[in-house]
């Protein structure tokens, strides 16, 4: 298992578009990617889950990555949260 | 290796299709409008008080001719984009927007070589032409057919490419265009150095067919007729009838090549004395067989059948008689002993050779513009007058052909006692004739309401094996032309059972005749692998066959109204309600790629009439964002939806927004979640479209969006099977 910690820069945080590109992206890989903030810990292929986390700027999270593609996942995964959010 | 051939072969063929199926009219135009303008016409008939030179009739008929000729001058252009089409899987409106720049790009880039070369001077006599004002290499419909092959080719391969990001929105569909025109950029180039070559090879090619004389003739109506089975005769015929195969003449001081064109330009020209039969013999073969020989088989198998079938008979064999002889689609016809009798079938494709080849030699002038039936007789032969065409003599040979037709195929059927319609044992096809009675007759009965289950789609779906056996589906002027996954679902006696006179097989390609009928059999049945019930076909069919239950079993949904429980297999069957009133639309139209790409789940969408957010159902409400323009609830049947008011309204962090509910909360079907500002919104300058979506999408086999124009709050939205 990988993780990161990764605090949210986007001025809107993770409302329902960054939502659904994360859980698209997350469905990618086979490994089971999840999503903590403030110890409440989702599934990032769950869209409904991830949204109802309200994460705003400024928050930290934690994804944790695991499964057996989780070397190309953890680095995809961090990519993409610093790409877009 | 040879069935993926023959897969693509079949779909070259009925590509053609649609630019072919213009020609009917076009010829009509150009014929009316051109007989009429014809000097020799007007002197025969007595005509020049009326029709003269700057009146009013002479410039509606000029009108017409001229219409009609621009279709046949721009033909390649029409092939570069109906081929694009026909072959192109899927975003066919792109392939069509491809073919045509394509062709232009490729043309214009012969053009540029052709000026660098010196000119028109500087290349063989005859081998250029003007295209769309461009000038370029004779290539005829080939041109354009190279151009919708390859076009679609590179669709095929790119319409769904993604590109990096910063270049993305050149990706997808959009990309198709672009490199087209880079393609046929350099094919222009190729050609210009190629053509030539096979330019000369055709013309060798043709002299050869041409020099080969009457027994050439006769071989090309022997093929002809013979390809019709497998349905390659559009390909078989096209080259003669629209390249130089066919022979090129000088008309009015332009080349023109191509049997057919040739034709047209005579017909066009107002100085054609007579017509050249070396272009029409690749024609005027069809008229004695279509209109005469093969009517007059349809009556021999109508006095072979048994008497307690004639009635039955009589009806199939006289519309088929009469559709060959009017419209000269012969195939409804021919299907009948075709496979039954395929000896019969030989006999036939003799003598339909044996007819092109006495119109050559009787030198019948009569062109067509798609078949030889008395439509295209009357305009291209008699409306010519018989000095111009000689087309008396279809008339001669087509009685004697019918008197042939008719003692051949009587003594061929009697004497091998042949299975023709009506004499067939009495187990296998009449059962079959009843089933479908039977299905039919249950389909009227249902047919009550407008949700009745399409039962002869059902019946043509579930012989093709199933929605999921479908790879492929289009259809020419008479055979549903399919390209299936597995060949061994396919189920003949079902087909037949569905209307269809005959079923063809090859590898996965599989054709199923049904005659001029087929473009509705066709719509019908595309609209019906739309419905819910496509996916069911097993359980709809064990329905019917329950008689008794049948009504109850299916209710018929009732329209706009809450929750329909529809019996759809084994599937449970949930609604969401419309969210909003105003006017719903396809997630596709939503004006935002997050949406109408998907990918935060399926759905529908609302465009408001009014600022207010209801619940689609009985639920419990997940979240309402902090900014209050979305909210997420799951159903009391665990759908998650996600209701997301405008687009990119996250930007007004709430203002404009008042939410009604909170996280938590228990609601019921029409409650209302959230009240927005309409106005203010619009005036901040964003869309109010509303997206309703099922987040989970995935735990469901189907959703169905049910809503369409204006709704209003708790009509049925989206139907969703477990």
């Amino acid at each position: 298992m990988k993780t990161f910690t990764y605090t949210i820069q986007d001025e809107v945080g993770i409302h329902a578009r960054p939502a659904g590109l994360l859980a698209k992206k997350a469905k990618e890989f086979q490994s089971t990617i999840t999503l903590e903030k403030g110890g409440k810990s989702v599934n990032l292929t769950k869209l409904m889950a991830v949204m109802g986390m309200g994460v705003k700027c400024g928050d930290t999270v934690t994804v944790s990555v695991d499964g057996a593609d989780e070397e190309t996942a953890f680095a995809e995964m961090q990519a993409f949260f610093q790409q877009n959010l | 290796m040879k069935d993926k051939i023959f897969g693509v072969l079949q779909r070259v063929g009925r590509s053609f299709m649609l630019p072919i199926a213009l020609l009917p009219v076009a010829g009509l135009l150009l014929g009316l409008g051109s007989s009429f303008t014809n000097a020799t016409t007007i002197e025969t008939y007595h005509l020049g008080n009326i029709i003269y030179e700057g009146g009013l009739l002479y410039t509606i008929l000029d009108i017409m001719s001229k219409a009609g000729s621009a279709v046949f001058d721009n033909l390649a252009l029409l092939f570069a984009m109906g081929v694009s089409i026909g072959m192109a899987k899927k975003e066919k409106e792109v392939a069509a927007l491809s073919g045509a720049i394509a062709y232009l790009v490729m043309n214009t880039a012969i053009s540029a070589l052709i000026s660098a070369k010196g000119g028109v001077e500087a290349m063989a006599a005859n081998s250029t032409t003007s295209v769309l004002g461009i000038t370029t290499l004779q290539m005829g419909v080939f041109g354009g057919i190279l151009v919708g092959l390859g076009v679609a080719a590179l669709h095929n391969r790119f319409y769904k490419i993604e590109l990096p990001q910063v270049l993305s929105f050149f990706g997808g569909t959009r990309f198709v265009p672009i490199i087209s025109t880079v393609v046929y950029l350099f094919v222009g180039v190729i050609m210009f150095f190629l053509w030539p070559v096979v330019q000369s090879g055709i013309s060798h090619l043709g002299t050869l067919v041409l020099r080969s004389g009457y027994a050439g003739t006769w071989i090309y109506g022997i093929l002809e007729r013979a390809l019709i089975p497998f349905g390659l005769h559009h390909v078989f015929y096209m080259p003669f009838w629209q390249t130089e195969l066919g022979g090129s003449m000088m008309i009015d001081g332009n080349m023109v090549s191509g049997a057919q064109n040739i034709f047209f330009a005579e017909l066009a020209s107002k100085s054609t004395t007579e017509f050249s039969v070396s272009a029409t013999r690749f024609m005027s073969g069809k008229f004695p067989f279509m209109i005469f020989g093969l009517p007059a088989a349809a009556f021999a198998m109508y006095r072979a059948a048994r008497p307690e079938k004639k009635k039955m008979v009589g009806s199939l064999l006289l519309s088929a008689a009469l559709t060959s002889m009017i419209t000269g689609i012969t195939e409804p016809l021919e299907f009948t002993f075709l496979f039954v009798a395929p000896l019969m079938y030989a006999v036939h494709c003799v003598l339909a050779g044996l007819s092109y080849m006495l119109m050559h030699i009787l030198n019948v002038g009569v062109g067509m513009t798609f078949s030889g039936g008395a439509i295209d007789l009357t305009l291209f032969g008699i409306l010519q007058g018989n000095a111009k065409t000689h087309w008396i003599w279809i008339v001669v040979v087509g009685l004697v052909y019918a008197v042939v037709y008719y003692f051949v195929f009587y003594f061929m059927i009697t004497k091998l006692n042949l299975k023709t319609p009506g004499r067939e044992p009495d187990d296998v096809e009449p059962k079959l004739y009843r089933r479908s009675d039977v299905n039919a007759a249950k389909a009227e009965k249902k047919a009550g309401g407008s949700a009745a289950v399409d039962m002869v789609s059902a019946m043509v779906l579930k012989g093709l094996g199933g929605k999921a056996n479908l790879s492929d589906l289009d259809c020419c002027a008479t055979r549903l032309r399919v390209t299936v996954q597995n060949a061994e679902l396919v189920d003949d006696a079902m087909l037949k059972a569905s209307g269809a006179s005959g079923v063809i097989h090859k590898g996965n390609g599989v054709q199923v005749i049904y005659g001029p009928k087929v473009s509705v059999i066709k719509s019908n049945l595309e609209n019906f692998m739309e419905t819910p019930e496509a996916e069911h076909l097993d359980s709809l069919f064990a329905e019917s066959e329950a008689e008794t239950t049948v009504e109850e079993t299916k209710p018929e949904p009732e329209q706009n109204s809450a929750p329909a429980e529809k019996a759809a297999g084994s599937g449970e069957c949930l609604t969401l309600c419309t969210h909003m009133n105003g006017t719903a639309i396809p997630l596709e139209e939503v004006e935002d790629e997050v949406f109408s790409q998907k990918i935060l789940g399926d759905g529908i969408a609302i465009r408001p009439a009014e600022g207010k957010l209801y619940a689609p159902c009985d639920g419990t409400i997940e979240t309402v964002f902090d900014t209050r323009h979305a909210v997420n609830m799951t159903s009391a049947d665990g759908v998650e939806i996600l209701m997301h008011i405008g687009i990119d309204t996250v930007k007004l962090e709430g203002k404009y927004f008042e939410a009604h509910v909170s996280d938590g909360q228990a609601v019921k079907k029409g409650d209302l979640l959230i009240s927005f500002d309409m106005e203010a919104i619009t005036a901040a300058g964003y869309k109010l479209t509303t997206p309703m979506l099922v987040c989970n999408v995935d735990d469901y086999a189907a959703l169905t969006p049910v809503a369409k124009g204006t709704v209003s709050v708790g009509e049925t939205a989206i139907q969703l099977t477990k």
